[in-house]
Order: structure tokens, then C-alpha cells, then sequence
């Protein structure tokens, strides 16, 4: 783990202190990645760590998805939902919180921080919190550092 | 609704006692065919025969061996159309639990099945069996353990089944009992649904008397393999972290051949074996230098942590993935304790319950609240 501190070689110093995390966002159509479009139009400031990618539910987010991004070397990954109760599919994120469960039993056998794997509500009025989700997010990846795995080649 | 009988043993020959038995059910007509276990021709292998013609059934079902899943043959058998005649299916406890996840996966019907268990004296690989069949009769084997109390062919098991502690048959309709048993006199025949006593019902068996003995062997060998299961838990921490799981997939191929054997894998393509992760040559060149390099073929643990995602919380912990890599990768050493808490989390007992659903269709609105808030 790569987190600032006074005994590191200089070398490894400016790594821990340029460190910008690459973070990849599955945010759902009809809520959170609407809610990243007001933090748009709203012109909130968020740090631009975060790739997003538009999927129709956070339902529609398979375990899969996000192992790829992490064993690719992505830093973390965050899946955006409606707020329980208000999936425009009924139930597609209940679902995805279930998975989410059972995607941090695979990420204890794989030896990756589930912290790296955030899944949060985020409605289409809530520009604000999302850009506060990310500047979180942001911060909290940095503490952890870089993804172990982005330097394993024999994957 | 348990019926106990009992199944006189002549001159300790088991085997043609349980052939007596199942021939019976052929004949009388209760039973159009019976998927069993019986030895091809060359005798090497013991694989599941479907066997309609009564004169023909030279069944072998206490064989160590568990070549292919029966669970799978019996998906196939009844996947595309459910049958309409009874057939009787000879089959081990760990593929009861993966018959009844594919019924819940839809992938099979149970629509005049009837499940006959038997209780499972552990397995061998196959390479293991060849070689011991060419010797001795591993069934035999088996037997004399079993009458000295022993476990002397726990050396030649496979991993899965040292370790396993559900070795009686749950959900069947009638179970071929032997633990406990004096097998040198007698077996026992149980039935444990209304189909199980329907079928034995007219069959002239002696009713089962005192079974203590076998309740405290069952108990016995069940809190021995649950101790043995915890210890091995423990030992295989050693796979788990990312340099001891990358190094200990390193010599994957990729052949898949672990998703084709597993029972509950049942997908007609896998994602994996799709065109999905196909990429152009320039694609490849950029991955390489964003590492300076990377082995190939790539993605290999991808598709093993993939088809865990999939398959884990349905996983009956039968071993065949085990046995059907060609590299000799231990799978059942990061499998088993990924299912074991995985299944813990859910609350979940693959292949217990028929009418419960599996966790990943169902939810509660109260539950794990915590997951996607701060």
C-alpha cells in the first residue's frame, strides 16, 4: 500500500504524492448518472478521477464488470444506483446491493480492500452529493494507494 | 413418512444384494429405466448407464468414483422435455444438492424422478481408480474399511471428499443406507418421501429394528469430517491475497475445462468462451505497455474469479472441477473456503431446500442497509 509517509525512499515519496486514483463508475440512466449531469450543469467541482460509463441499472452491473476494471489496474471502482425504492426497474437495485455483498466475499479471497468497490444511492436531484461522493471516493482511494494487482502481468 | 427396511446381504456380497433390489423395481414395473452406475466393458471405468432392460443391470453403486456429474446427466435427460415415465436415478449426495440447485436454476425437472441416494463412502479420481482397478476391486476396498471402522482409503479420496461432511443423502426418495450397518448381513433400504414408500411399499423387506448404531456413525464421521473441513480452511488461508491467488492459478491454460465438468455451471456459452474479450492486435500491444508486459493466455484469472461470482453460492463442493483440470490445480483449496463463507453470508444451503430460490433472485428491502451508505 502506498500511503505517504517520512520513512519511504524519495523515489517512492513522489509516487504516493502524484498518485491520481483511476477510478471507474457504472452510474445508472435514470438516476445517478443524471445526478452526475446536474453536478454538470450546476458547475459543482469534483476531482475528474472518476470514468463514468452510462449502464441502465445498477442491476445491469455484473460482478464481472467491475473484476475486469480492477485486475485491468483500475484503482477503484463505483457503481451509482436509484435510492432503494425508487429503481425505475422495481427491484434492480436491491439486487445489485446483494450482489455487491457477495462481490466483497470474492474481493477477501482475491486480497483486494472491498473499499475499493463503493455502490451508492444517488437520485436525479442530487448533483451535490454526488460530487461529494466523488471527492470521498477520490480521497479514500488515495489513502489506500495504487491497485496492487495494475502491476501483476501474470494474470 | 421414513420407512426403514432392511436389505438381506448373501455371503457379504453387496453389490449383487443391491443389483437383486434394483432389478426388482425394473421388473415389478415401478421404474421404467434407472440411470446407475456400471462398469463399461473394459471395467476400467464406472460411468452412469441408463439401463431400461432389467437383465442388463450389472450396477456398480458403492464404485469410488465420480466421473461426470450425474446431476448434469440427469439436466440432460430432462431439461429439454420432463419425463413421463418414472426413471430411477442412482446418485451420490453432492449431486442430490447439485440436482436440486439445477431444478431451482431451471435447468432441470424432477418430474418423475426418483432419487435413490446412496451413502457416499468418498470417491477417487479417476486416474487414481484406473490404476487401483487394475490391481483389486476399489469397491472391495471400500467395504473392509468400512467393516473395520478404518478410513485406509482416505489416502487414495479426493480432496473434496476427505473433507466432506454431508455424506448422507438429503432430498432423495429412497436412500441405500451402509453406514452403521453390518454390511457382511445386512444393508438398509429407506424410504424417506411418499414416492420412496409407494415404490418399496409391495417389496419384501423386514422392517428396520434398532438403526442407533448407524445414527451414532453417522454423527461420528460427520463431526470428524466438519473438524477435518475447519482444518483445512484453516491451511488454505495461504491461497488466499493477491500474490498467493495469482501464483496459484499460474499454470492455467485456460481450457475451461473446470466451468465444462462443474455441475451448476450450465450457461450454453459461457461469457468466457465468447467473442466478448476479443480484441484488435493494437489493443494488445497497449495493455502490454501499460505493464511492459503480460502473459499469455491473458485473462485467466478473470474467468476463474467470473465463474466464481456465478457459480459459488450454488457450489455443492463435489470436487469435479478439481478432477477435471488437466494442470492438477488444487481448485477445491480456494473454492471450498470461498463457498464456506460466501454461503454463510446468504444464509444459504445449496441443493437443502427445494423451494427456496437462490440469493441472487431474491432480496428483502431491509436487509444490508449498510451497503451502499457511508
Amino acid at each position: 500500500m502506498l500511503v505517504w509517509s517520512d520513512k519511504m525512499s524519495e523515489e517512492k515519496k513522489s509516487e504516493a504524492k502524484d498518485f491520481e486514483p483511476k477510478i471507474v463508475g457504472f452510474l445508472c440512466n435514470w438516476c445517478s448518472y443524471a445526478g452526475a449531469d446536474l453536478a454538470g450543469t450546476s458547475r459543482i467541482q469534483y476531482p475528474p478521477n472518476v470514468r463514468i460509463i452510462r449502464v441502465m441499472c445498477s442491476g445491469s452491473v455484473d460482478s464481472m464488470y467491475i473484476l475486469r476494471a480492477l485486475l485491468e489496474g483500475a484503482d477503484g471502482v463505483f457503481v451509482g444506483g436509484c435510492h432503494p425504492g425508487d429503481c425505475h426497474y422495481i427491484d434492480g437495485n436491491y439486487k445489485a446491493r446483494r450482489r455487491m455483498v457477495l462481490l466483497q466475499n470474492i474481493l477477501d479471497t482475491l486480497g483486494l480492500e472491498k473499499e475499493r468497490v463503493w455502490i451508492r444511492w444517488i437520485s436525479a436531484s442530487e448533483g451535490q452529493k454526488f460530487a461529494d461522493t466523488m471527492r470521498d471516493m477520490t480521497e479514500a482511494i488515495k489513502k489506500l494507494g495504487p491497485n496492487p494487482i495494475a502491476k501483476k502481468w501474470n494474470i | 413418512m421414513s420407512k426403514q427396511k432392511i436389505l438381506k446381504v448373501k455371503n457379504s456380497d453387496v453389490n449383487s444384494a443391491v443389483n437383486d433390489f434394483l432389478k426388482e423395481l425394473l421388473k415389478s414395473g415401478k421404474l421404467s429405466a434407472l440411470l446407475v452406475p456400471q462398469a463399461v466393458p473394459s471395467k476400467k471405468v464406472v460411468f452412469p448407464v441408463l439401463v431400461s432392460d432389467p437383465n442388463k443391470l450389472d450396477a456398480n453403486v458403492f464404485a469410488p468414483l465420480l466421473p461426470v456429474s450425474t446431476a448434469k446427466m440427469i439436466s440432460k435427460i430432462t431439461k429439454f422435455q420432463p419425463s413421463d415415465k418414472p426413471i430411477g436415478v442412482v446418485i451420490h449426495p453432492c449431486q442430490i444438492r447439485a440436482l436440486i440447485e439445477l431444478v431451482k436454476l431451471n435447468q432441470a425437472s424432477l418430474n418423475n424422478i426418483i432419487i435413490i441416494g446412496v451413502d457416499c463412502l468418498g470417491t477417487f479420481s479417476v486416474k487414481t481408480y484406473t490404476d487401483l482397478a487394475g490391481k483389486k476391486n476399489p469397491s472391495d476396498m471400500i467395504f473392509d474399511d468400512l467393516k473395520s471402522n478404518t478410513d485406509k482409503r482416505e489416502q487414495y479420496m479426493r480432496s473434496a471428499c476427505v473433507v466432506c461432511n454431508q455424506p448422507v443423502p438429503i432430498n432423495a426418495d429412497i436412500i441405500i443406507g451402509v453406514f452403521g450397518m453390518d454390511t457382511s448381513k445386512e444393508i438398509l433400504i429407506e424410504a424417506t418421501s411418499d414416492t420412496g414408500s409407494k415404490i418399496i411399499e409391495d417389496l419384501k423387506l423386514d422392517s428396520a429394528k434398532d438403526v442407533k448404531k448407524r445414527e451414532k456413525h453417522i454423527k461420528d464421521l460427520i463431526d470428524g469430517r466438519t473438524k477435518k473441513l475447519e482444518a483445512f480452511i484453516k491451511d488454505k488461508k495461504k491461497h488466499v491475497g493477491i500474490d498467493g491467488l495469482t501464483s496459484f492459478f499460474d499454470k492455467c491454460v485456460n481450457c475451461h475445462n473446470c466451468m465444462k465438468v462443474c455441475p451448476i455451471c450450465y450457461c450454453r456459452e459461457c461469457l468466457f468462451d465468447s467473442s466478448v474479450f476479443d480484441a484488435e492486435a493494437y489493443k494488445y500491444v497497449k495493455k502490454s505497455e501499460s505493464k511492459g508486459l503480460f502473459k499469455m493466455p491473458n485473462d485467466s484469472l478473470l474467468f476463474h474469479l467470473g465463474r466464481m461470482n456465478h457459480m459459488i453460492l450454488s457450489c455443492v463442493k463435489c470436487g469435479l472441477c478439481e478432477q477435471g483440470c488437466p494442470m492438477d490445480i488444487d481448485l477445491m483449496d480456494v473454492f471450498i473456503p470461498t463457498a464456506e463463507s460466501a454461503q454463510k453470508e446468504f444464509k444459504y444451503h445449496p441443493g437443502k431446500d427445494p423451494q427456496e430460490k437462490v440469493p441472487m433472485i431474491v432480496y428483502r428491502e431491509d436487509e444490508y442497509v449498510n451497503v451502499g451508505e457511508k
